[in-house]
């Protein structure tokens, strides 16, 4: 295998492997025009409800969701749009995009005096960063560079079982490479804490761990009157043939491979300081996309999506490959999904897999368009967490 | 027909279709088992005799209790396994906490 992959060497030092041109909008009234300029210019957007008249707490987690995409090392190019009169200081983030080397400018709607000529703009900037976005080549860089987010959803039996083991053989392969992996999903930790706090690097990050448990358990005890344990496995889970909360916090905990050793607890728009395992303690409602956009907020390159079910799912500035453990999905599915992990199932070895997807990944990583992309499914969810 | 075996540890495997009683299932190369009841799709056959108060081990981790004997390639779910999550994770936790020297 190949360990090295080519990408954008970004004017920070960081590497992309994709030379993504973001449209950001500031404000939801600012929406509209920002989707048009990023359907006639062909690239990526990102629009949310928020932006304006909100409290500081819910403000600032705004400001960090929509700063950290821009910085997020697969986008080349920045073009802010706003009304003019938005709580979010366009200068400031525009400052703080251009601080980390990236191209990038400002259209108002107010300042154009017209939607239509605000979309104009908007294009004519696009355009100019995609001719610039073109002249730049790849370079070969070790995979010890890659930063990839691994998550499951819209899971059936398959998904623990075939679908997170070639996830957690591959995590094992990208960190003995040197690379780095994030895994999230918090919400389905409490109840294999005992097994994570041994993988964990120092007692330290054991005791974080759970900590973290003791948190959601009282959290969700607090929002629902029950406890995680008594809700769960759910009535479908069981039917799938998952017997107890142990079982079922295992498939996600398969993720993070057999070895690898867990580096530390990240938070919301934080990157890895060092390469490894790391978690994300992203408490946002279960959602896959806001895990998926907590990622694309810590600099990960791609997200590896585990589903039994099918999902579409992508994002404005990752792509996402999406692998199943079903090969009756992957037969039927195949317009959404990238690759198919359901031979484990058959009798190939997970290591195998494990191997082909570190294979699949790194093809991506040199330009290979995944079905996410193909399918121009780019969402992004601001991450709400506490409500804020 | 397959069963598949998560991790080498395991008590139990995972029936990777639905098995009916008699069905026999390759799990490794050495190793088959006699379904002797009914085992739907995704569902857990027990690979050994799991006495009662023994774990049941998937994924290399004690998932549950066996809270009647299991015999040898039964069905292995609720209405044979006990879950012990919460015990597990707060002796783990005190254990652990100790261990670390934390309050």
């Amino acid at each position: 295998m190949n360990l090295t992959f080519n990408g954008y060497e970004r004017a920070n030092g960081e590497v992309g492997i994709r030379n993504y041109i973001l449209v950001l909008s500031m404000v939801n009234c600012a929406n509209t025009v920002a989707q048009q300029i990023s359907w006639e210019a062909g690239v990526q957007v990102i629009t949310h409800e928020a932006g304006c008249a909100e409290f500081s707490a819910n403000h600032a987690r705004t400001r960090l969701a929509l700063l950290s995409a821009a910085l997020n090392p697969n986008v080349f190019a920045v073009v802010l749009v706003g009304l003019g009169c938005e709580q979010t200081d366009h200068n400031s983030l525009m400052e703080e995009i251009r601080a980390a080397g990236k191209p990038a400018e400002y259209v108002g709607i107010q300042e154009e005096r017209s939607p239509r000529r605000a979309v104009e703009k908007g294009v004519r900037l696009v355009r100019e960063y995609l001719e610039q976005a073109e002249r730049q080549t790849r370079k070969p860089f070790p995979i010890s560079r890659l930063v990839l987010g691994v998550q499951c959803g819209g899971s059936d039996w398959t998904t623990a079982l075939s679908g997170n083991i070639s996830i957690g053989e591959m995590t094992d392969l990208l960190v003995d490479n040197g690379g780095s992996v994030i895994i999230s999903e918090v919400n389905g930790f409490p109840g294999s804490e005992h097994i994570i706090a041994e993988r964990a690097v120092s007692t330290e990050v054991g005791l974080a761990v759970i900590k973290m448990c003791d948190e959601l358990r009282e959290e969700h005890l607090a929002l629902h009157g029950q406890t995680i344990e008594e809700v769960n496995p759910t009535p479908g889970n069981k039917a799938g043939g998952i017997s107890t909360l142990v079982e079922k916090s295992m498939g996600n905990v398969k993720k993070m491979g057999r070895t690898s050793k867990l580096q530390g607890l990240i938070y919301a728009g934080e990157h890895v300081p060092h390469p490894g395992l790391w978690m994300l303690d992203l408490r946002a409602p279960v959602i896959d996309g806001n895990v998926t956009s907590g990622f694309a907020m810590s600099g990960a390159h791609m997200n590896v999506f585990s589903t039994g079910r099918g999902s579409p799912l992508g994002n404005a500035v990752m792509p996402v490959l999406k692998l199943t453990g079903n090969p009756v999905s992957y037969a039927e599915m195949g317009e959404f999904l990238d690759f198919n992990a359901g031979v484990i199932l058959e009798g190939t070895p997970a290591e195998e897999v494990g191997q082909a997807l570190l294979e699949k990944v790194i093809s991506i990583a040199n330009g290979e368009q995944t079905r996410s992309e193909i399918n121009g499914n780019f969402e992004f969810i601001i991450p709400r967490e506490n409500g804020r | 027909m397959r069963a598949l075996h998560a991790d080498p540890a395991d008590n139990v495997a995972v029936a990777v279709q639905p098995v009916r009683a008699g069905d026999v299932l390759s799990v490794e190369q050495e190793l088959v088992v006699t379904a002797s009841e009914e085992i739907p799709m995704g569902h857990k056959i027990a690979l050994r005799d799991i006495p009662a108060g023994k774990a049941v081990i998937k994924y290399g981790v004690p998932i549950g209790r066996a809270s009647q004997d299991i015999p040898r390639g039964a069905h292995v779910h609720i209405h044979n396994i006990e879950d012990i999550t919460e015990e597990l994770c707060k002796e783990y936790d005190a254990e652990y906490r100790r261990r670390a020297g934390a309050k």
